[in-house]
């Protein structure tokens, strides 16, 4: 059914409350997974079962602290689980549907609300913006044109897949006059237990399209610049020279689903000597060792997942680009095996099928 | 307590397909100076008695902890010397083999280069080594009863071998009558023996064995388990369908062939003229009394050769081995019984390769049979004949043979659903379609897959002696692990680091052998280690490296390729 939510003065925000709050109160959902204000302002995804509570929700800040979809693995990996709702940025959800199939998380009693997204700020930016001019502005602005030139974060900025895909209940954000009402489109069974009428069916017109379109010219400049840096060994060394292998690029990762990452076992704990070996033998080593191997092998396992969503870049101390990275390789990997990480649950996993005639061609350069 | 390891080194000179390329010398003495080797040295034949108490002796006076061998690939010897090391003592997981032999003596050329190959390999080997852990090899038990899948001459003389050495035997099969393609037959080449008089005691035999039991109508619909405990569903489709339920130790796949349908090749018209039939539709003919076509006795009768067969891009690539024989004893009963007719046999080669085959060709021939090599390319009529149009090969012109009979010599193909039964046991299907050997030389009669064997035509192509040999060394290798009671289980299999296993499942999908389950309560990933047959599909999968291989864990495996690298640059 699609729907739009009435919105009274101007308070497009309250009226998604609203909506959420219904989901709580006509028994649809026994929690829901919303990003909440919490002491001191921050904006953090909690699992709320009291419908009181949603005043503090708020899904609109662009700002992306962490990939939901882990979360969501954690609430509904195994039995017994409750009914849940989650709200979720469409790279959640695609890395969502990685997980699902990797055994992470189920969809099982799971209600995915997928918001439009018209891009995110990174965490340190977004607290200096919220400085100089109050919140709502922000998103405001954002979903009022979201085509204007703006320092979003990387991954956002050659976002091409920002509308959501798998979810139950879509939130139309891009393209809806949000002083009036907001577009919502979801399973007619539900919309009825909601006590909603289907009402005029709103579409995305072109903006959504030129948005696409823009940041897949973005995203095409930037692969272009990196796998030019790719092209050779040094320049794969030159990218990643900083790493301090701090992990945090796999920690933050929603698709690294490992509970311990084998760089993080013993089988990475060298002998003193080992190094020593190392040194003599090519005049120096780099310390700490391992780390091209660790972003080649976290390449390798996962690549072909990756849905995009840039908290590897956001949480690397040292600033090297990981998300482009692996989105350009990735990009590669995954046209090999003509798989859309996210795109749907039934597409089986690269890994796990084999063609008689696949890699038949590789290329030497 | 882990004690210091010692190891033993041992270069092969293969006579001279090592030592010829390979500085084996060179080799034995940089090998020596290797970290934990107490001894190397190198001898002209390892595997022989010599050579492999070379390795013995050592084991005994220098108390070695491990073994390498560098010689050929473990494929030909590695049994070998771990059964010389495990008679000294020495745990045979504690052996490991470096092939310099096919990965390096036979495809380099002689000179420093490949001598400084050959000691990467050695000294990656030895790196491996210094880490094996002893495994315990294991046995299970074993059901003492087989199943034989086809009640044609193999399945038949499989199930009564199994049965007369006091085992019990289940055959089922798909049709409602036993004997198979070759009771179909007419005569037997070149011996001419009724068919169906070989078969018939042999059927009552088996019927009335007091250890067989046979399920005609029936179908093999499920198979689980592993070798020495398989569970076998059967459906059983007459009126009084039922669905059966076995437990045996072993299964032999007799399940035949199917024939190449001809019409596949429109020139020949078969279908399209009633004088054109297959030499099985001849063996009937024959069989039912006088030879007639359309009422009339056939004067002119040609034979045609390969049809189907030895053409890689219309039909199949291979040859069937039979149909030259099957053709020279079809002519020669047309001869025999029809002397006024004029018999012409078209052939491309002629194979009579046989016991008494090459001498019944040429008593065939004798007889007046016409043999032309030729390549026929169509079949028309003209008035109450037909005409063979043909290239006569020898004299390179073109000729026109008339004939009230023409029989294609159609070669055999794999049954039709082959596959079906390929995934059910999860047998390998050879290029030509046909069940894949585990080794085409070697293990003629074995499986990729454990307690599977293969028995005639399912397996390729053969006449009924060949038929038969292959049969009984099937029931032979399927008798071993019931006679014994107890099968040996590969001792280098997955296994779990719980703590590390996610549970993501990607390596029970990859696992061929159905052997990894997740854990419904842990949510770990499981091994059957009877199921497991090592083949480290999973371990390659793991992302987390909570899956490993025994024998070749992570660990030993990246000190091979450290010391590789190390050795480049």
């Amino acid at each position: 059914m699609q729907t739009t939510i009435a919105v009274e003065n101007s308070d497009a925000l309250a009226a998604l409350r609203g909506f959420l709050k219904s989901l709580l109160e006509k028994g649809a959902v026994d929690a829901l997974m919303v990003p909440l204000r919490a002491r001191g302002g921050a904006v953090m995804p909690a699992l709320v079962s009291d419908p009181a509570l949603l005043d503090e929700a708020d899904p609109l800040p662009p700002v992306l602290a962490i990939n939901g979809a882990r979360l969501v693995g954690a609430l509904s990996i195994r039995p017994p689980r409750g009914r849940i709702g989650a709200v979720l940025r469409a790279c959640e959800i695609r890395a969502l549907i990685e997980l699902v199939k990797l055994q992470q998380a189920s969809l099982e009693d799971l209600l995915i609300i997928g918001l439009d997204c018209a891009g995110t700020y990174t965490q340190t930016d977004y607290a200096k913006m919220i400085q100089a001019a109050p919140e709502a502005e922000h998103w405001r602005k954002l979903y009022a044109d979201p085509l204007a030139e703006r320092p979003l974060r990387d991954a956002c900025r050659m976002c091409e897949r920002p509308l959501p895909e798998n979810a139950n209940i879509v939130v139309q954000l891009l393209e809806a006059d949000l002083d009036v009402g907001i577009p919502v489109t979801l399973p007619d069974e539900l919309g009825e237990r909601l006590g909603l009428t289907p009402g005029a069916s709103a579409r995305r017109g072109e903006v959504a399209e030129k948005l696409i379109a823009d940041r897949t010219a973005t995203r095409d400049a930037v692969f272009a610049e990196i796998r030019q840096q790719l092209s050779s060994p040094e320049g794969l060394a030159e990218l990643f020279a900083t790493c301090i292998r701090c992990h945090n690029c796999m920690v933050n990762c929603p698709i690294c689903y490992c509970k311990t990452c084998l760089f993080r076992t013993p089988a990475f704990d060298h002998e003193p000597a080992q190094y020593m070996t190392w040194a003599m033998r090519k005049g120096a080593t780099r310390l700490p060792s391992d780390t091209l191997l660790f972003h080649l092998t976290r390449l390798n396992h996962m690549s072909t997942s990756c849905v995009g969503c840039g908290m590897c870049t956001d949480a690397c101390p040292s600033e090297i680009p990981v998300g482009r990275v692996f989105r350009a390789v990735g990009e590669k990997t995954q046209a090999i095996f003509e798989y859309v990480p996210g795109r749907s649950v039934e597409e089986p996993l690269p890994v796990t099928t084999f063609r008689e005639e696949e890699l038949a061609e590789v290329a030497i350069p | 307590m882990a004690r210091t390891p010692k190891v033993g080194v041992y270069i092969c000179h293969c006579g001279i397909n090592i030592a010829h390329t390979v500085d084996v010398e060179e080799v034995a003495g940089f090998a020596g100076r290797l970290p934990h080797v107490a001894v190397a040295r190198h001898y002209t034949y390892m595997c022989s008695d010599p050579g492999q108490n070379l390795i013995k002796q050592d084991i005994e006076e220098l108390g070695l902890t491990h073994v390498v061998v560098a010689a050929c690939s473990p494929l030909m010897h590695e049994t070998t010397f771990r059964l010389a090391c495990q008679e000294k003592g020495l745990n045979p997981y504690q052996f490991e083999m470096a092939n310099i032999r096919e990965q390096c003596s036979w495809v380099h050329a002689a000179g420093p280069e490949t001598t400084e190959k050959a000691k990467q390999l050695v000294a990656s080997g030895v790196s491996k080594a210094i880490l094996l852990e002893p495994l315990a090899e294991r046995e299970a038990e074993v059901t003492p009863a087989a199943l034989v899948i086809g009640g044609g001459v193999a399945g038949i003389h499989a199930a009564l071998d199994i049965a007369d050495a006091g085992f019990r035997v289940v055959l089922v099969e798909r049709g409602p009558a036993l004997g198979g393609r070759a009771m179909q037959l007419h005569k037997t080449f070149p011996t001419l023996e009724p068919v169906a008089g070989l078969i018939a005691p042999l059927i009552a035999r088996l019927l009335g064995h007091p250890r067989i039991e046979v399920l005609t109508e029936a179908e093999v619909t499920e198979v689980s388990g592993y070798y020495g405990n398989f569970e076998i569903e059967v459906a059983i489709r007459n009126p009084q369908s039922a669905i059966c339920n076995l437990q045996v130790g072993a299964i032999i796949v007799a399940t035949g062939y199917d024939l190449f349908d001809p019409t596949a090749l429109p020139e020949f018209g078969y279908g399209q003229y009633p004088e054109v039939i297959t030499g099985m539709e001849f063996e009937r003919l024959a069989a039912g009394g006088e030879i007639t076509v359309n009422g009339k006795t056939p004067q002119d009768v040609v034979f045609i050769h390969c049809v189907g067969s030895r053409d890689a891009h219309r039909a199949l690539p291979y040859c069937s081995r039979v149909c030259c024989m099957v053709t020279a004893r079809q002519a020669h009963e047309i001869q025999q019984r029809l002397p006024e007719a004029n018999v012409t046999v078209l052939y491309m080669d002629v194979r009579a390769f046989g016991k008494g085959f090459e001498e019944f060709y040429d008593e065939v021939r004798r007889e007046g049979v016409l043999y032309r090599r030729a390549n026929p390319s169509e079949i028309i009529r003209r008035g109450d004949k037909l005409i063979v149009r043909a290239e006569d090969t020898l004299l390179g012109e073109a000729v026109e043979l008339p004939a009230d009979l023409v029989v294609l010599a159609v070669g055999m193909t794999p049954r039709a659903d082959t596959e079906k039964l390929a995934a059910l046991l999860r047998l390998s299907r050879s290029p030509d379609g046909f069940f894949m050997e585990a080794h085409p030389k070697l293990r003629p009669v074995d499986t990729a897959t454990g307690g599977v064997f293969l028995a005639g035509c399912c397996q390729g192509p053969k006449d009924i002696p060949d038929t038969i040999a292959q049969a009984r060394a099937a029931a032979a290798a399927a008798m071993v692990p019931l006679m014994r009671g107890k099968v040996k289980v590969e001792a280098a299999v997955a296994f779990v680091e719980e703590e590390l296993c996610a549970g993501c499942g990607v390596c029970a999908e990859l696992c061929t052998y159905g052997a990894l389950a997740l854990h419904p309560v842990r949510g770990v990933m499981t091994v059957n280690p009877v199921l497991c047959q090592g083949c480290g599909a999973c371990a390659m999968a793991c992302p987390s490296g909570a899956m490993n291989l025994h024998h070749f864990t992570f660990d030993q495996v990246m000190a091979q390729v450290d010391t590789l690298v190390g050795h480049l640059s």
